[in-house]
Parts: structure tokens; sequence; C-alpha cells
């Protein structure tokens, strides 16, 4: 003992000794409980800073997705899928498709161009075609469908061949199509005429071979979305109440991978990649990697996203609005931020909306994984020639796969055809507004129930901060009048799809749609029958739990939305996000008429302003089974109303 | 005794006269026939047949005693100890590759040409080892012999289904009855090392005579392709060996889609060079297309009705046949158009991973009104839920069409189901047959490594027969026919990020776990705190 008291104390220990102390003092129960409460408390004080900062992070990591600096070049996942690696191997570009296999693509295009003059009947055409499969010796048929959707009828035939792969069972499939109306300008009628002749010439060259080791299914759908919808539905059985569609005579297997090829011009410069799918499924991030590779390093052929050509490699193009300094224009930084900036708003646009940016949107709800090709018109240099030698090397890829696509490559955003973002490099922005309006919703919930008393009066028993000198009583929360009025406005909002979707709505859509406007904006109003609050220390007021309740709920939404469909998740973050927490019931009534005039013009103003919009959104529910229209009639409209009724009702006293 | 006494005589005679030529008490013919399709294809059929004179399957009963000695000089040894071993009067294997398209090619020559590996056996019950016993050995004996996954036909794929697998030959009186066992894999490659032990069956080998046709790399790359081992039993004559091999050959897709002539080159890639000497008979016959011109060479030894007949031993080597058409080919407008009496489409549709529906079409292209008798054996994976069978007649619900129904309902992990009845189509009408179907939900374990794949279903047959006719199903209207194979989806988990799940769960539970204890080994006492001056709330 007096040795070690004689010994001088390192230091170290000294320090050792300290740190001890401090961890354990003697009455560690109570530091603790003081601790937690001073971690609390300081919590509870910064609680409105804390709230900004996450919204502010939050948004600004909206922002700068775009940015160079956050994504990642693509890489190729599954290994089954080599792409291009048997040219690899050979040393050179080593694909068949030859240029007699492009003259057999012109013929059939001059053909095709006959009958686009002779202004053949979708019947004709899907003759036409069956017939030239039959002349292949491919099994072919055609299956007539009809649509009856509230706006009006649309029917068509299709035609389709299945290739039966040598040696296999045919269980497994892939599919190669082209509808009859290109996807420029989402279908407005321009004909795909070299498309189907590519599959069409293609059908003949890939009979050619013994290589296949699945059944390949060649459809010519005829219209824009509507043609392959109804055979998908009909070689998957699904039945819809308002689709007549034929049988099909022929049958494959389960199709895994498909292309469809859109290519409307007379030559391409690039091909374009389209890849959303409806209600926001995306393709397998491999498929598109593979084909980027393939067109690229086997075919030549630039890719792009959508028709988005690169500033940084078409120099006489550019991204960037024309009052910026050429200083900053001509940063390299700076136009690659607007160039995937606009590839990213092209995505957030498909995908929030739920529609699909081509043909293959349709078939993500089966499980299968594809995109569009897009031969982006131009005067040249590239021709079926390309487009052919591409097609067949992508098929030779997905002709490997052992399985069905399935490593985790399903959550992504491209930012340009090779560099893309994982799910954690984007996901964590709309969630962090979520929280904040979570931690919003969460406050305005707890003061609602408590209420500061005035020094006069006694403190409630129980309450075990008597001596502060602050003094909370709690009050009842009048949950029942609000969630009355919550449950009113979703019906309201249920009511308004119901009504937008009848036939009557979409003939008179000039004269019904400020009509509904203004009854939704005036409806709502009757949650003020409601006796105002009496007494507000025995309970709080209606407002302040209704936008508790109305935060908590949209914060849920947008969470939960965000692993289904992030766009749309950004898009209601950036709706509901400030607006939400910003509702309040102060001020002088004329104010807060004003506001809730402005919620309403959030929450229905599409109605006024978006009118083509509203009609192809209930479109692609009635036929495509879209779910954005109902969402934003049954989740979106009532959760703005609320906060404008946040407005409305009476506040706190 | 007897028989052994029998068996050892004729392995003296035999191994006497062996050098003389041909043996007695066994007999090899070899025969190749080529059809050249509507489709511009050509079916090519080998059959090599072995019969051994006199001999008769194995009784059962005589399992517990020694076996005699068994001596060949041609007949299969390898194949024949199987069959002594186990005491099977009547096998049939095959391995096909590929759907065979009926409505193009017709009716097969062999009837066996289900997708994949199947396997039936008639065998008759013995006091030592049951059927079932003899079933497994015979199974994982055949799998060795050909290097086929057929140890994977266990009981969970095995069915008894009398009514579409009659015995081919006779079944021996001994007793007890006979009994069947069926089980098929779709899932089965089959490639070219089957085929090393298939050739090694035969006397000659690949060496000479038909057999030295059968080249792997031409075989292989055929558009169908299957080989069949058949056993059976007949009666005064003795037990007879056939193995087969049938394929169809695509001549339009070698000559670039022009021509649709062949010759052993161009199929083959080979010629016959030597006869086997062993071979009692050994022909090559043609069947001459009717509608188009075309020459022949060489010239045949023999042209009757339509076939044209060349005698291997006869003609000069090398042999080369080849049938020539005088114009390009063209696929006729009619190509497609069936030449069965029945067309069969089977599909397993919905795309949901926990329900489906298996979906039947049968057409009759004759005019008089059809029967058909249709098994479906089910693995486990995919359950029938037999109330919502429903037939359509041309349309309009007609349940009256089904009759004779059995069904034998699966087992989860055991046994799969069979569904057995009696289908009648109308003349030229269409059946369908629709029946909801659910998905089982596996353990995790269950997965094959390729578990994103999807399951494959084994065929349905469907067997026409006449009901006027007494003795029924044997008298198959063109025999058996095999539907193509299904693949399934079941619920699959995302074994791509195990490490992933493992983390998430074991963390999930540490927490869970950690929390609890927590709350149960906590003392709860009340700490008086004075409030500190920065404390506001």
């Amino acid at each position: 003992m007096e040795r070690e008291v004689a010994r001088p104390v390192p230091p170290w220990a000294r320090i050792l000794n300290k740190v001890r102390q401090r961890l354990r003092p003697k009455n560690a129960t109570e530091t603790r409980i003081r601790r937690r409460q001073a971690m609390i408390g300081l919590l509870t004080r910064r609680l409105p800073w804390l709230r900004l900062a996450l919204f502010c992070v939050g948004y600004i990591w909206m922002i700068i997705i775009p940015s160079p600096q956050l994504g990642r070049g693509t890489y190729i996942d599954e290994n089954a899928l080599q792409p291009g690696q048997w040219a690899l191997n050979c040393g050179q570009v080593n694909t068949y498709w030859s240029w007699g296999d492009v003259h057999t693509a012109d013929k059939y295009l001059a053909q095709l161009e006959v009958l686009r003059d002779t202004n053949a009947t979708s019947d004709q055409r899907a003759q036409f075609v069956m017939k030239e499969f039959h002349r292949l010796g491919i099994s072919a048929s055609t299956q007539s469908y009809m649509f009856s959707a509230r706006s009006g009828r649309r029917e068509g035939t299709n035609a389709y061949g299945i290739l039966s792969s040598p040696r296999t069972s045919g269980t497994e499939a892939m599919v190669i199509s082209a509808s009859w109306l290109s996807r420029t300008g989402e279908g407005d009628g321009t004909l795909n005429l070299r498309g189907v002749s590519t599959v069409l010439a293609l059908a003949g060259f890939l009979k050619g071979y013994s290589l296949w080791a699945k059944d390949i299914v060649f459809v010519i759908s005829d219209g824009y979305m509507d043609g392959m919808h109804a055979w998908l539905a009909a070689y998957h059985g699904s039945s819809q109440s308002n689709l007549e569609a034929d049988r099909l005579e022929l049958s494959s297997g389960v199709i895994w991978t498909a292309l469809n090829i859109d290519y409307p011009g007379h030559s391409f410069s690039h091909l374009g990649i389209f890849f959303e799918g409806l209600n926001g499924r995306l393709p397998n991030q491999d498929l598109l990697n593979s084909f980027q590779r393939i067109s690229r390093y086997t075919g030549g052929v630039p890719v792009i996203l959508y028709d988005h050509l690169d500033p940084r490699e078409n120099p006489g193009h550019s991204d960037l609005p024309s009052w910026l300094p050429p200083s900053i224009r001509g940063q390299r930084e700076v136009q690659t931020y607007a160039y995937q900036a606009k590839n990213v708003a092209r995505h957030f646009m498909y995908q929030a909306r739920g529609q699909s940016s081509g043909v293959h949107g349709l078939f993500h709800r089966y499980r299968i994984d594809t995109f569009t090709l897009f031969a982006l018109p131009a005067t040249g240099p590239h021709g079926f020639h390309a487009i052919g030698r591409i097609v067949e090397s992508t098929l030779r890829t997905t002709n490997n796969l052992l399985e069905r696509l399935h490593a985790s490559f399903f959550f992504y955003i491209m930012t340009g055809p090779d560099r893309f973002l994982k799910i954690g490099s984007y996901l964590p922005s709309a969630i962090l507004v979520s929280v904040a309006m979570m931690f919003g919703g969460l406050r305005v919930w707890v003061d609602a129930g408590w209420k500061v008393q005035s020094g006069s009066e006694k403190p409630l028993a129980g309450s075990s901060t008597n001596t502060t000198p602050l003094k909370w009583s709690k009050r009842q929360r009048p949950v029942l009048d609000v969630l009355c009025i919550m449950a009113f406005t979703h019906i309201l909002g249920a009511l308004l799809f119901s009504l937008i979707s009848t036939s009557w709505y979409i003939e008179h859509q000039t004269m019904a749609s400020p009509l509904l406007f203004m009854l939704l904006a005036i409806l709502p109003s009757i949650a003020l029958v409601f006796p105002p609050n009496a007494d507000p220390h025995a309970s709080g007021s209606r407002s302040s739990v209704l936008k508790a309740l109305n935060l908590c709920i949209a914060s849920t939404v947008i969470s939960i939305i965000s692993v289904l469909n992030f766009s749309l998740a950004a898009l209601l973050a950036m709706l509901l996000g400030v607006p939400l927490s910003i509702s309040s019931a102060k001020g002088p009534i004329h104010i807060r008429g004003l506001k809730y005039a402005g919620y309403t013009l959030l929450g229905l103003g599409w109605l006024l302003f978006a009118k083509e919009q509203a009609r192809q959104a209930i479109w692609n529910w009635q036929i495509l089974s879209v779910w954005f229209a109902p969402f934003a009639c049954i989740v979106y409209v009532p959760l703005v109303l609320q906060a404008g009724l946040v407005c409305l009702l009476p506040p706190d006293s | 005794m007897q028989a052994g006494w029998k068996a050892k005589f004729l392995l003296g005679l035999s191994l006497c006269l062996s050098a003389l030529g041909s043996p007695i008490g066994e007999q090899f013919d070899e025969q190749l026939t080529l059809k050249s399709l509507r489709d511009g294809k050509v079916l090519s059929r080998f059959s090599f047949t072995t019969l051994l004179k006199g001999a008769s399957p194995r009784n059962p009963q005589t399992l517990g005693s020694d076996d005699i000695s068994q001596h060949y000089t041609i007949f299969p040894l390898a194949l024949g100890q199987i069959l002594r071993e186990y005491a099977i009067t009547e096998m049939h294997l095959t391995l096909n590759a590929g759907n065979w398209n009926y409505d193009r090619w017709g009716y097969p020559e062999e009837a066996g040409v289900g997708t994949g590996a199947e396997l039936w056996a008639w065998m008759g019950d013995g006091p030592s080892d049951t059927v079932d016993d003899r079933w497994k050995g015979l199974r994982n004996a055949l799998a060795g012999l050909f290097c086929a996954s057929l140890g994977s036909l266990d009981e969970q794929r095995t069915t008894a289904p009398v009514r579409s697998f009659e015995p081919e030959g006779n079944l021996p009186d001994w007793g007890p009855p006979h009994q069947i066992r069926h089980a098929s894999l779709a899932s089965e490659h089959v490639c070219t090392e089957n085929l090393t032990p298939f050739l090694k069956l035969l006397p000659c080998k690949s060496l000479s005579g038909i057999a030295s046709l059968l080249n792997p790399h031409r075989l292989f790359d055929a558009d169908w392709h299957g080989m069949g081992v058949h056993v059976l039993w007949r009666e005064g004559e003795g037990v007879e060996v056939r193995l087969a091999f049938q394929s169809i050959s695509d001549p339009v897709r070698y000559s670039l889609g022009r021509k649709q002539d062949w010759d052993f080159r161009t199929l083959f890639d080979r010629t016959i060079d030597r006869k086997c000497p062993v071979a009692q008979s050994s022909h090559v016959v043609v069947a001459l297309p009717t509608s188009a011109e075309f020459d022949i060479s060489p010239e045949p030894t023999s042209n009757a009705a339509g076939l044209a007949t060349f005698d291997v031993a006869t003609l000069n080597k090398p042999l080369d046949v080849g049938l020539r058409w005088r114009f390009d080919f063209q696929y006729p407008l009619d190509f497609d158009s069936p030449t069965s009496s029945l067309s069969v489409q089977r599909t397993l549709r919905g795309s949901s991973q926990a329900r489906g529906q298996l979906s039947l079409v049968l057409k009759n292209h004759r005019n008089t009104s059809l029967h058909v008798v249709y098994l479906e054996t089910m693995p486990w994976l995919v359950q029938f839920y037999l109330h919502t069978l429903q037939i359509y007649i041309n349309g309009s619900r007609n349940d009256d069409a089904m009759s004779d129904m059995t069904y034998m309902p699966s087992i989860p992990h055991a046994r799969p189901a069979t569904f057995q009845c009696v289908l009648a189509v109308p003349p030229g009408g269409a059946l369908h047959l629709t029946m909801d179907v659910a998905k089982s939900f596996l353990r995790y374990t269950e997965h094959p490594p390729d578990a994103q794949r999807g399951w494959d279903l084994p065929p349905a047959i469907l067997t026409p027969f006449d009901p006027t006719s007494n003795r029924s199903a044997n008298d198959p209207i063109g025999g058996r026919i095999y539907t193509p194979a299904l693949l399934v989806d079941l619920a699959t988990p995302d074994f791509s990020m195990p490490y992933n799940v493992i983390i998430f769960t074991c963390s999930l539970v540490a927490f869970i776990f950690g929390s609890v204890f927590n709350l149960l080994t906590r003392k709860f006492v009340v700490v008086h705190i004075e409030p500190t001056k920065d404390k506001k709330e």
C-alpha cells in the first residue's frame, strides 16, 4: 500500500481514474436520470431547429441527386449474362447479322409502307404479319381485342409468332416486340414501321441458329399500349372487365426478358433506353447495363437515356438556360449536372405518375424485365445493320440466363446511360423529410394534450414537477371528432374519384371541373359545424389535433411510398413537407380563409390546370390499373384539404 | 435348375457358333428410318433390337435365391444384370430433349417423347423385396448406367398410372398381379454423356453398321432428339431389348433456308463404312415424298409402297443415302395445320406466386368424337383445387364431357398427385378444361441452387382410345400424346443476399431479446431528484 502511494502516479492512470469517476460516479442512477432529462429537454427545445435541419438536408439531398459526385458507374452483377463475351473471346465483333438480312428488312419495310399507304385495317396488317411468319416456317397467329373505357373504345389486332427453340422444353421464353405506333409523342400516331420490319427480319434470321435455349416470341402489337396490354393479359390469363380479347391459340413458356424495338425514323444516331414501367416499377438494371455495353462495344452505337443527347459529346447541344453567363455554362461540372438533372427529371416525371415510358412498361407487372430500345431519329449514320447486330447480341446475352434476373438491382436512378444511384444514395432524402414531418406531428400532438397553467391555479395531482415555475396540466384531445373530420375528407376524395371516372365527367370536362373544384372546396367546411371548444384547459383544440394526425399520416405515407415508388414519394415530400408543417389556425379569419384557399388550390388545382393529365391518369387507371389517379384523389387531396381545415377550424385560445 | 442348365447349354452353343457368324439364341437387328416432314425437317429413327430367344424375365418369387448365371454375346450384360437383379418384367426409359410437335410432325414412331427423363416399369410382386424397393434399386442402377439424374425420380415423383401405360409386351402369370411404377423428370438435360453409355450397349458400338451414324456432334444439334431403352417380354419369343434413337434434323437450317436436301453427310456428318458383322438384318428405310419431284441415291435395294429400302450388308460402302429435290424449299401454307387427330395446349396461367390456373385445350380434328384418357402426375409443389374444375365444349360449359375420374391427392414432401379422367371431345370441336391450383410455399432448404428459375412440372399424358372397342386403352389411336412441360414460379426468397437477411434478423432478435431481458432483470426503484436551475420542462 505504502509503496504504491510512494510511487508517482503515472499520467495515464490519472486520466483513467478521472474517466472512471466520470463514468461511474457515486450516485450513478440519479446522474443517469438527470442526464436523460437534460437530453430530452435539449431535444425538445431544439426541435424546431432539428426539423428545419432535417427539411434542409432532405431537400438539398433531392437537389444534389443529379450531381456527378453522388452516382457511380454501372456494372453487371449477374455473371450468367456475359454480354458480348463471345465477341471478346474471338477478339473481334462476331455477330452473324449481315447485309443480306438488312436487305430482307428493307423488303419488309417496302411491303409495310404499301400497307400504310393503302390505309390497311388492323386486321389486314395482322394477317400480313402472320403470313410472313408462316412463310418463314414460324408458328404464328393473331389476336383481336377491344377495350371499352369510359372515354371510348379501342380495338385492334395483334400478330405474334413463336419460334420454338430446338432441344429445349420450351418452358422459358423471351419476347421481341414492336408496337405499330411508335412511342414518339407517347403514341401520337407516328408509325414504327422500321421497328416492325426489324422484328420480321430478325425472325427469319434467328431461326437459322440452333443455339437458342429459350423460345423466342415475336409480337407485333397493334396501337401503342393497348395492343400489348391485351396480348400480355391473354398470355397470362388475367381478366379485366373492360377488355374483350381472344384467347391465344399458341403458347410458350414463362417469359423472363423482353425487348421492345422502337425505330420510327429513317436512320438513327443514338439508341435511347426507356425503362420506367407502370406503377413505378423498374426492370432489373443488369439488362440495361448489358445492352449499354453491347451497343457501345459490339454495335458501335452510342447509348443515351431517353432521347436526351449528352451535351458533352454533342457540343452544339446544351441543356443549360441561355441567360447563364458563358463562364458557368462552359464548365464541365455544370454541364454534367444539367444533363443528369434532365435525365432525373424525366425519370421522376414518368415514375411519379406511375406512367410507363413505353410499351415495355406493361411487362413489369408480370415479372418480365424489359426496356424499350429507341432509335433516335437522325440523318445517320446507323440503320438496320447496327440495330440488328445489337438486338442479336442482346438476345444472346439474355439467352445465357439460367435463372430470372434476381440480384437486387431493381432500385436505382439512372443519371446517365452508364451512371446510376444506388438505393442508399437517394432514398434517405425523402425519408428525412418524412422524419421531419413526423417530429412536427408528434410535437403538435404533445402540445395539444398539455396546457401551461396560469400561476394561480392548482397543479394537477400526481405531477412530479410541482416546484417548477411553469405548471403543465393534462387535457383531453378531441381525437374522435378529428378522426371523423379526416374520414370525411377521405370519403370526399373517394367521391371525387368516382365522379371523375364517370363518362359524364370525361364528356363535360371543361364544365365539370370548376364545378367539382367548387364543390370540393366548400364541402370540407362542414367540419366547422362542430361547436367551438368551450374550455381550452379541459380539452385541446381540434385544429391542433388535426394537424398532428395529418402530419403523422402524411409522413407515414411518404415513408411507405418511398420504397414502392421513390419519385412519387419525393413529389409528395415536396408538395406536402413544408405546406403541411406550416398550416396553423393562428391569425385573423380572413388570413385563415386565404390560407384555406391556398391549400385548396394545392390539392385540387389539377382539376383546373391539368385537365389533359387528369384524363390520361384516369385512362391509365381504367385500362392499365395505374394507381396514381385513385391515390391522388383518395390520399393526396384529403391530406391537403385537412391541412386547409387546420387553418379554418377555430384555433387554440 | 432347368433354366440354369438351359442357359449353360445356350452359352456353350453360342460360344461354339459365335466364331461362325451370328449366334443362335441371340438375334440383333438394326434399322434406320428416315422421313422428310412437311416443314422441311427430317425425322430419323434408329432402332437396334436384340432378342434373347426363349428367355423369360426373372420371377420375383426367386429373388431370395441365387439367380442363373448370365452369359450373353450380343445382349447387353450391364442391362441384363440390372433387369435380373430387380426382377423387371418390362421397362421403358426415355431421355428426350425438346418438345415433340405433334401438329407438325405427326405421331412419333416411338411413343415416349415426353421432355426430359421418363422411366416406367412393370414388375411382379414378390415375397422378399417389395415393388417399391426394387423400383428404387432400378432407378439408381439405371442412373449409374446412363449417367442421368434418375436417382431423383424418388417417391415425390413416382406414380402408378395403369391406364395410360399398358405393357407393350406380355406379362407372365406368376400369381400376384404385376404392378407399374412411373416417374418423369422434365428438367433432365440430355446430352452426350447419356449417349456414350447408350452406344456401349450396342454389339458394334458406334464403330460399324448403322450405329456408326450416331455422331454426337450432329445429333445434339438437331431440333429434337431422344433416346430410349425398351425391355419387354414376348410370349413364345423371348426377352427383347430395343435401343432407339430418334431425332428431328433441319436440313433447311444447314442450307441457309434454301433446300431441304439431305444425305448422311449433311445429317450425321458420317457415312456407313462397314457393316456390323453380328447384325441379322441391317436396313435403311426412306419414306419417299409423295408430292414433289426428287432424286434418291444410291439405287435402293427395294422400293415398295412409298418406302425405299437399302440393305446395308449388300450395298457398296461407304454408303451415303441422300434425297434431293428438284426445287428450292418453301414452307407450304398448311405446314402448320395439324397432322394429328388431336391438338393439345396446356398452360399454367396467372402471374401470382400463390395461385394459378391450369388450362388444357384439346382440339379434335377428326369428324368422329374422340375419347381421351387425361393423366396428370403433378408433384406436390402444385396442388389442385378439384372443385374449381370446369370444362367448356366450344365455349359453353359442359361438365359431362368428363367421366371416370380418379384422383389421388398429393402429400406435401412425400407423394405427387395423380389425376386421371376420360374426356370426350366432340367431332371438330374444342374442349377447354380449367382448374385452379395452389402453389406451395417451400422450406428454404428445399429450393434448388438455381432457385429463381422455377420448378419444372412433368408433361401431362393424353391417350386417345376408341370406347366402342372392348380393349379400350389397349388399342390407342396413335399412342400416348405428351404435352410440353411447364415451369412454375413458387415464392422464392432472395438467396442472393443471405448475409443481409441474416444480419437483419439477428439484429432484430438480439434487440428484442436484449430489451426483454433488460426489463425482466431490472430492479425498479423510486429516485428523488432535486430539480436543477436550468430545467424548464
